[in-house]
């Protein structure tokens, strides 16, 4: 069994026995590949009403490599307008990338994000935004992003 | 080598010499790849030399702008010359009074640069590439600059003298030859090593529109090795403090933070009895921690490190798009204004310069010979101007090394400022 498997088994039991925190939901988790979950930002922020979907891509390295992570954006749903996360979901957060740590799991990350949404005050595009979609690669993980902006 | 073998002038320092013949034949004394071979007593380049003295040095030669036009009128054949210059250099007496180079497309039989180097009148003609049937490249509109449109600003001119400073002339060369649909373009110059997707905007660590700027990016965001977190040494991994689980272990009530599975004495899996505990005292499966080390020789829990990490979060002009210049972390920085491609590994990547600039294709001695060496040459001497002293080396010998290494740039180093 991947190691990957028999973690991600742990933390769906763990979302299962003690559900998720308030604001994410999972929406789907079929198999050890790829998750959904739904995300709401509560209280008064920018984002207030607004449900998001992010998506969750594991590996069999998984949790030492980090999930592949970004927001769904569909006919259903459509990413944040954040300055850390581009039109086409992708997001600049450096728990995703170089600061991953196997300590996090999936809902660690998803209260992070959260998080950064909930501290944004001004809805807004990444700078390059449209650069950045035009020839983005599929999986975020492929970006490098560099994370100087430690205040959204 | 015998004796009897004519000797070899090298026009670079002037030497003559027996060169050393691989990969190419080089100057033994300078190890310049612009040597002929002295075989025809009528056609001595040591009289050339000697007139011209002045030929390499930090001041451009005083009629450069025929040259610029030649070298324009060769790279679009078959449009008139709108500078009024003649555009056949076949006609001595029509060049400019002291013409040192004028460089022209010679019929069908390739690059034909005349100099007209000795005081008594006689020129010099030198043919390079003779398949000459590539250049059918049909002419575009997109007229590169005029030399005159370069020279109008102040930076044009250094000293009151009638030059211009070498990173310009650089940059309107470099203009110039981007403005080429790119036929036959690297049958020209191979030495600059041209990669075949010049005429889509790329020359080297060069972009020249926004599409090919783009390709870049993406490159760089696909492919940029820089901030990775650094792994621990096996040296550091097989050093760490072992412990097997045993009943009665204080470890027994903890959990692994990465599996995020309580320590068991009893665990099917006898590498989980294994535990590790890293210098901060957090303990780990050695299944566990092993993996992660290897890509990062940090602590999970506190991030304590191992070895050294890049620091994250240097201050930065911002997210991705500017931050994708690609600013290594690490030691090697990249020469400022340059877009660095070239640093990124990419192994299949269309843009990948061939090695070695100078090792192609130009292995033709005596008076036809050396002549992409000479272009060579001459480029290296502009590019690099009045940057030349100091480093001893002579300006083509620095060319002709690049192209390989990770910080290559276009010869001439476009890079320096325009002073």
């Amino acid at each position: 069994m991947a190691v990957s498997t028999r973690r991600l088994q742990k933390e769906l039991a763990e979302i299962k026995n003690q559900g998720t925190p308030v604001g994410i939901q999972l929406l789907s988790a079929e198999n050890f590949q790829e998750w959904h979950l739904s995300l709401e930002v509560l209280g008064d922020t920018v984002f207030a009403g607004e449900v998001f979907c992010l998506r969750f891509r594991f590996d069999n390295q998984y949790p030492i490599s980090s999930p592949a992570v970004q927001f769904v954006v569909d006919d259903k749903w459509k990413a944040p307008t954040h300055p850390h996360v581009y039109t086409n979901g992708h997001i600049c957060a450096s728990i995703l990338g170089n600061e991953w740590s196997p300590v996090l799991s999936v809902i660690s990350v998803c209260v992070t994000l959260q998080s950064m949404l909930a501290s944004c005050k001004k809805k807004e595009l990444p700078p390059g935004n449209d650069r950045y979609v035009r020839h983005a690669p599929d999986n975020p993980k492929k970006t490098r992003f560099e994370y100087d902006d430690d205040t959204v | 080598m015998s004796s009897r073998e004519p000797m070899w002038y090298c026009h670079e320092c002037h030497a003559e010499m027996r060169p050393l013949m691989v990969p190419d034949p080089h100057c033994a004394s300078c190890n310049g790849t612009f040597v002929e071979k002295l075989e025809n007593p009528q056609d001595d380049p040591r009289e050339f030399a000697h007139a011209h003295d002045g030929f390499d040095d930090d001041a451009l030669p005083a009629n450069m702008e025929g040259f610029l036009a030649g070298l324009r009128a060769l790279l679009r054949p078959q449009e008139p010359e709108h500078t009024g210059r003649p555009t056949s250099p076949h006609a001595p007496q029509r060049g400019p009074p002291d013409g040192i180079g004028r460089l022209g497309s010679g019929g069908g039989n390739g690059l034909t640069i005349q100099i007209q180097g000795s005081p008594d009148g006689r020129s010099r003609t030198m043919i390079i590439g003779g398949g000459g049937a590539r250049r059918d490249g049909p002419g575009q509109g997109n007229q590169p600059p005029l030399l005159s449109e370069f020279l109008r600003g102040p930076q044009g001119r250094q000293d009151g003298g009638p030059g211009i400073a070498g990173p310009l002339m650089a940059q309107y060369l470099l203009t110039m030859l981007s403005n080429r649909p790119g036929h036959g373009m690297s049958d020209f110059f191979p030495f600059m090593g041209m990669p075949e997707g010049a005429e889509s905007g790329r020359w080297g660590d060069y972009v020249f529109n926004q599409e090919a700027l783009d390709q870049i990016i993406t490159q760089i965001m696909e492919n940029s090795n820089a901030g990775r977190p650094v792994p621990a040494t096996e040296e550091i991994m097989a050093k760490l403090p072992r412990e097997v689980l045993e009943e009665g272990s204080p470890l027994l009530e903890k959990d692994c933070a990465i599996c995020k599975d309580q320590f068991k004495a009893d665990a099917e899996d006898e590498d989980e009895r294994i535990v590790v505990t890293l210098p901060c005292k957090h303990p780990f499966h050695e299944p566990c921690i092993m993996p992660w080390l290897k890509s990062s020789g940090t602590c999970p829990v506190c991030r304590y490190q191992l070895v050294p990490q890049p620091e994250h979060g240097a201050p930065g002009p911002g997210p991705p798009r500017e931050s994708s210049s690609g600013r290594p972390t690490g030691s090697s920085g990249s020469p400022p204004g340059v877009f660095p491609a070239a640093s990124s590994s990419t192994p299949s990547s269309p843009t990948q310069r061939p090695a070695s600039p100078g090792g192609s294709s130009h292995n033709r001695s005596g008076s036809n010979g050396g002549g992409s060496s000479l272009l060579s040459s001459l480029f290296g001497s502009f590019g690099r101007g009045h940057q030349r002293n100091g480093s001893g080396d002579s300006a083509h010998g620095e060319s002709s090394n690049r192209g390989s290494g990770p910080r290559d740039h276009v010869p001439g180093g476009w890079s320096d400022p325009v002073d």
